[in-house]
């Protein structure tokens, strides 16, 4: 069950969130009254119920009539006012207007029904039942008793949407920005920035040096540093046509495959993709993930627009392309997601582990594609945004229709000869085998027909496996199973439910009209819902995403959560700008980079500057580029590549093996929990999130057990090696050390570092000859540096 | 994912004032806000921070015991089996997971009244037996399921599936560890790891420094508890050196930078890295200890690992997690479904003195007062027979035991009914447990939040009421 985090954020994050609490529940809060009957009881009518009725239902009810009941018999829930008054099977439990006949009273006299079954109430037990229904069935307002369905606070049916949308900016339009006439050198974002900047009194920090700028764009963009050769290339085109000398290089690596396996994986990251299906015991491995993160790598490699990129990612399986075989494959997006199982098979445990499936499939999708945190409204409607619990189970209808199989990449044809010859040998080889047992047994004879059936099976057995047809690969995918609608689920228990979800789109996304999702499993019509140019917020997260592996902060900061709890854009004008942009030019995600890398914005420099930094140390404003450490996959592909080892295939089946592979890290293996191979282990320890959930942002952690890793793991002492190996053509020590500067972090050493070094292999060369040469283990602090490590 | 921490951060100079310890002890790796603002400068993310109000324990020590034991046979005497033998009265006629329809089964061990309590304790635990003045019994226990796997992360994660962290990452993320050299949540079970393995001590969604190391205690090797804690390659002095080298270079490009978070932390925490090669495998070496230690603890495995879990919380460890196993089974006490008297007996008798030696140990070093001590499986075993000797699952109400860490000795709370079945009595459900032992830490589990996937996540979920009747 989730989490109700009302009370909890209010208390603990009032001052940051004051506004955005006061501001937004005027929609919540005006209905309140009429739907829910809002009446206050006395205090010692209050006390009266705690004392004597609360403990009688408990102990006499709650058994068959509760949200705890193991199964709930008659309909009734008597762990609320609401559930007595609603009533069950046979009708209002309560009637306040002629108590005396209220079927509660009646059945605990035993006068219709006879309750509880196991025995009658005591007189005096029924004597103060009858009290409390006359006087008017008290119950506390705020009750910590779990009970029916949790009242909504809002009537939906009369809810004004359009008004609703009016109150948060993210469910406005993207609005078209009008910008001034702009010099034609002069980037649309540098407006915007820069118009801020000033605003704050910043001033915006100089471009970065061009050995700098090579290095982040070729980090930012392949994920692997550039060559000594290719910086200073860089350098002396930056010479002469800054401006040329950059659009040339982004043009070149966004047409290398390389850019793909980056960017590949920043997606992956949303996908929560893995190699294993996980639940309990992680088991269940997904073999063919791989084809799912190779469909991806491929997509962006051939810019495929964004809306058909998404699109097949919900209902390829239902689409047709001219220039993709088999667009179902995207569907791993969804297929390959977490899914939940019972050990055991208790039906509880069973309905759980399906919400708990179905909910990661709601999550990866609202939070995932949208920027709303749509499981907030799994158990109740969620607390800030107009997500009435009903939509949830809208949506969840979708998936609760759709089925995770393999597909086949294959010909019809060649699967149908395919399948059936597998049939056929195997129906063949069990008449054989029965037959071949009778002949063995002593007490049975086998039949003439018996002998030649026998005869026939076998020959034709043997000339059946001579030849077998071709088989065929597949993919974990996505396909229909259904059209039916889900009811609410009390409080997320799928064992418990309540009213009919029609299957349509988020309501507050529709202002209000219904975007019915029915026909099949209504998964078509969700992904056209999706890429909807009205709909504003899959732009806009989409746009802000990438935004945010470029300068390491989104324009909006939480880049999952673009509701009333979420962060407001630091640039909402831009962000418009962007995202209106985007779609013009056909969802072009490599049109998206070079708008941002041009901008003066994206070239700065990465220095330290007193003031700004006292009035926006988080770089907000951009007066900078923030330095940031490498991911995971960039810095042990950049170990790879300066020491010459990297090898940059083409996909397929993963790696698990850390110390010995040398493919890009976009390839190593990895379980739902993290916890099964040894690539788990490595990834994990820098920050490598638990693909568990859709991941918004990678954390950022600084611990001993990576410095463990420098210091001692095999993997470091072999880069060490190797990168030894690659200069000990160089001759002499200074020119040697120097060219590890440059291989490794793009330039020089200065006179100390230079001193320091050859002090150091000095040094080294005095004690015993261990298994490392001085320069192995020069080489290894060298590669250990945050110099290396961080992109400025 | 952003990180807001509910707790009132130290700054470094309160931290080191609190601790009373110089620089060299205190590491400052972090878990890096994003914003690297110069005002939001939280420590790192293992140091001490302040709880929510005064604690009254400050490690806890679990002895988790996985597959489930009988509570009918261990704690909870119920001289009423005996007498309705083979019979099922309605009271015990609810379903189990292997709907089991036979009857009561009198427990196959003889029960006698210890301490001056009198607590009735069968011969299984004749040790813990002598202890008894000292222990709180909850004989209310129950829980949601009656499956191993989604039960175990109950007890160990408060949610039914693997995806939440476990509880000693949350009193880690709530409350750092006191000792910057060694982990600050260690897991330990002899040979098989408990069913789940790593997410019954997985940080899940919370940042990676709260995880569990584990340690096998049947092949432990003191240099290898922490991945890649050992350097084969280089003697210490060379090492140093190189550390050294590495510490130059990462300061002259700090100069550089002029101010960076990340790279002060990331220099500091190699220094960190440094003193674990040695800090780790010292905490980790029983044979400083005298022989009459040795002795009270006995031989067994599970024994060496609570005598380690003393260790380590001497020297500041937030939490010990020791996961019973024999046989390499990694729910041993299911072994109840088929043999109650022979399963049971082996592995009462492969923990039995190691806990009473741990509960003794502590209390003369006097570190129970500060030591949180909590015994329990996922949930029980039902007073009926399954087959002719066994017992299924009982998942509506079981036996949990704590001592110590400010809790009321020589009590119990709460009671099944007069055959053992159910939970009737002042009931605990295992998320009153959690909120119960987070509040002796000194932390309200209902402000223990962690914000995820777009909303705050809590060890006890929406559930959870402190059981103020058990605190001393």
């Amino acid at each position: 069950m989730l989490l109700c985090c009302t009370n909890l954020l209010i208390r603990r994050t009032l001052g940051s969130i004051l506004g955005a609490v006061f501001l937004l529940p005027v929609f919540l809060v005006c209905r309140t009254a009429s739907s829910q009957e809002g009446k206050q009881f006395p205090a010692e009518q209050i006390e009266y119920f705690e004392e004597h009725i609360r403990p009688l239902l408990i102990k006499h009810c709650y058994e068959c009539h509760s949200t705890d009941a193991p199964e709930l018999k008659g309909g009734l829930y008597v762990d609320s006012r609401e559930g007595l008054l609603k009533g069950g099977d046979s009708g209002s439990a309560v009637d306040l207007e002629d108590p005396e006949h209220s079927l509660l009273l009646e059945s605990v006299r035993w006068e219709s029904l006879e309750m509880p079954p196991d025995g009658k109430l005591k007189p005096d037990q029924v004597e103060v039942l009858r009290r409390w229904v006359e006087l008017g069935a008290p119950w506390p307002r705020v009750t910590t008793s779990d009970g029916t369905m949790l009242p909504s606070k809002v009537d939906w049916q009369k809810f004004d949407w359009r008004a609703a949308q009016k109150e948060h900016w993210a469910w406005q339009p993207v609005r078209r920005a009008e910008l001034p006439e702009l010099a034609p050198s002069r980037n649309a974002i540098d407006y915007f920035v820069d118009h801020k900047l000033a605003e704050a009194g910043l001033s915006a920090m100089p471009p970065a040096e061009p050995r700098i700028l090579v290095r982040r764009v070729y980090l930012d963009l392949i994920g692997i540093p550039p060559t000594p050769t290719q910086i200073a290339a860089f350098e002396k085109q930056s010479a002469k046509d800054s401006n040329r000398a950059i659009q040339d290089l982004i043009e070149e690596l966004l047409s290398s495959p390389l850019y793909g396996q980056r960017w590949a994986r920043h997606w992956l990251d949303v996908a929560r993709y893995s190699d294993g299906q996980g639940g309990f015991l992680d088991n269940t491995a997904l073999p063919q993930a791989w084809r799912f993160r190779d469909w991806v790598v491929q997509a962006l490699n051939d810019n495929m627009p964004i809306n058909r990129f998404l699109q097949f990612q919900i209902a390829g399986d239902l689409e047709q392309d001219l220039e993709l075989e088999y667009p179902g494959i995207a569907t791993g997006f969804f297929a390959l997601g977490p899914t939940y199982r019972s050990d055991g098979g208790d039906p509880d445990s069973v309905a759980q582990a399906k919400g708990e499936t179905l909910d990661d499939r709601i999550d990866t999708l609202t939070r995932g594609l949208l920027g709303i945190t749509g499981s907030c409204a799994r158990c109740h409607d969620h607390k800030f945004d107009p997500v009435p619990q009903q939509d949830y189970y809208s949506l969840a209808g979708v998936f609760n229709n759709t089925a995770i199989h393999d597909m086949p990449l294959a010909d019809p044809n060649v699967v149908q000869t395919f399948e059936s010859h597998k049939r056929e040998v195997g129906e063949l080889d069990k008449r054989r085998k029965d037959l071949e047992k009778k002949l063995n047994n002593k007490e049975s004879e086998l039949t003439t027909d018996e002998y030649a059936e026998l005869d026939v099976a076998r020959t034709r057995l043997e000339s059946l496996r001579a030849d077998p047809p071709p088989g065929y690969e597949i993919a974990h995918a996505l396909r229909e199973g259904g059209s039916g609608d889900m009811k609410v689920a009390i409080r997320g228990n799928l064992r418990k439910t309540g009213d009919l979800a029609p299957r349509r789109f988020l309501r507050i996304l529709t202002s209000g009209e219904n975007w019915p999702l029915t026909e099949g499993s209504g998964r078509k019509a969700l992904a056209e819902a999706i890429i909807d140019p009205a709909n504003p917020l899959t732009v806009r997260v989409f746009v802000n995403r990438i935004w945010m592996h470029h300068f390491g902060e989104g324009l909006v900061r939480t880049p999952s959560n673009f509701g009333v709890l979420g962060e407001k854009p630091t640039h909402p004008k831009l962000l418009d700008y962007l995202a209106d942009q985007f779609v013009v030019q056909g969802w072009s995600l490599k049109e998206l980079h070079r708008t941002i890398m041009t901008s003066n914005a994206y070239q700065r420099s990465s220095l330290h500057h007193d003031g700004n930094f006292r009035v926006d140390g988080g770089n907000r404003l951009l007066w900078r580029m923030s330095p940031r450490r490498m991911d995971v996959e960039a810095w042990r592909d950049s170990l790879l590549s300066v020491t010459g080892e990297l090898e940059v295939s083409p996909g397929g089946p993963p790696f698990a093996d850390i110390v010995s592979a040398k493919r890009r890290t976009l390839y190593a293996k990895v379980s739902r929990n993290g916890d099964v191979y040894q690539t788990d282990s490595f990834l994990r320890r820098f920050d490598f999130p638990l693909m568990r959930a859709t991941v918004a942002q990678r954390p950022k952690s600084i611990v001993p057990q990576q410095y463990l890793f420098l210091l001692n793991s095999r993997f470091m002492i072999d880069r060490a090696k190797a990168l030894v190996c690659r200069i000990e053509e160089v001759k002499g020590e200074i020119a040697r050390i120097e060219r590890m500067y440059s291989l490794l972090y793009g330039r020089l050493p200065s006179g100390a570092e230079k001193k320091l070094g050859l002090e150091f292999l000095t040094h080294s060369a005095e004690g015993e000859n261990g298994p490392l040469t001085p320069w192995q283990r020069y080489a290894q602090v060298m590669l250990s540096s945050n110099e290396f490590m961080f992109v400025r | 994912m952003f990180h807001r921490n509910p707790l009132p951060t130290l700054t470094r100079r309160d931290a080191l004032r609190q601790l009373g310890a110089g620089f060299g002890t205190l590491g400052l790796a972090g878990v890096l806000d994003s914003s690297a603002s110069a005002v939001d400068v939280s420590a790192s993310p293992l140091s001490p921070k302040l709880p929510h109000f005064a604690p009254k324990a400050k490690h806890v020590i679990q002895l988790f015991m996985p597959g489930g034991p009988s509570q009918v046979d261990t704690f909870d005497y119920k001289p009423a089996i005996a007498k309705c033998a083979g019979q099922r009265p309605e009271i015990v006629d609810r379903k189990s997971l292997r709907n089991t329809k036979n009857g009561l089964m009198p427990s196959p061990f003889s029960f006698r009244q210890y301490g001056q309590c009198g607590k009735w304790c069968s011969d299984l635990f004749p040790k813990v037996g002598e202890m008894v003045d000292d222990i709180c019994f909850i004989h209310s226990m129950h829980t949601d399921i009656p499956e191993h796997a989604g039960a175990m992360m109950m007890m160990n994660a408060g949610h039914l599936q693997p995806s939440r962290p476990s509880m000693g990452s949350w009193l880690v993320y709530g409350l750092g560890t006191e000792n910057q050299d060694l982990p600050g949540f260690v897991a330990m079970s002899p040979r098989a790891q408990p069913r789940n393995k790593l997410a019954n001590w997985s940080n899940a969604f919370l940042p990676g420094a709260y995880t569990g190391t584990y340690v096998n205690i049947h092949d432990m090797k003191p240099d290898r508890i922490v991945e890649d804690l050992k350097n084969e390659w280089l003697p210490r002095a060379d090492q140093r050196r190189q550390a050294d080298l590495l510490t130059r270079l990462n300061q002259i490009d700090l100069q550089r930078q002029q101010h960076d978070r990340q790279l002060e932390a990331s220099i500091q925490s190699m220094e960190m890295a440094f003193r674990m090669q040695f800090a780790v495998p010292d905490a980790f070496d029983t044979n400083q200890e005298t022989q009459s230690t040795l002795d009270l603890y006995g031989g067994t495995e599970y024994a060496k690992g609570c005598l380690l879990a003393r260790r380590l919380v001497e020297r500041g460890v937030r939490m010990v997690q020791i996961s019973l196993s024999i046989d390499g089974y990694d729910i041993a006490w299911d072994t109840g479904h088929g043999d109650i008297p022979g399963g049971h007996r082996r592995l009462a008798d492969a923990c039995d003195q190691g806990i009473a030696a741990l509960l003794k140990d502590l209390k003369q070093r006097g570190m129970l007062d500060e030591t949180l001590v909590i015994w329990g499986g996922e949930f029980g075993r039902a007073p009926t027979s399954e087959g002719q000797k066994g017992r299924d699952h009982d998942h509506y109400g079981f036996t949990v035991w704590m001592a110590g860490g400010g809790i009321k000795g020589g009590i119990s709370y709460g009671a099944t009914d007069e055959f053992g079945l159910s939970a009737v009595e002042n009931r605990v459900h295992v998320h009153d447990l959690h909120a119960t032992i987070l509040h002796q830490m000194g932390l309200d589990h209902e402000k223990l939040t962690y914000r995820y996937s777009g909303r705050d996540y809590r060890l006890t979920d929406v559930h959870g009421k402190v059981v103020k009747e058990l605190l001393a």
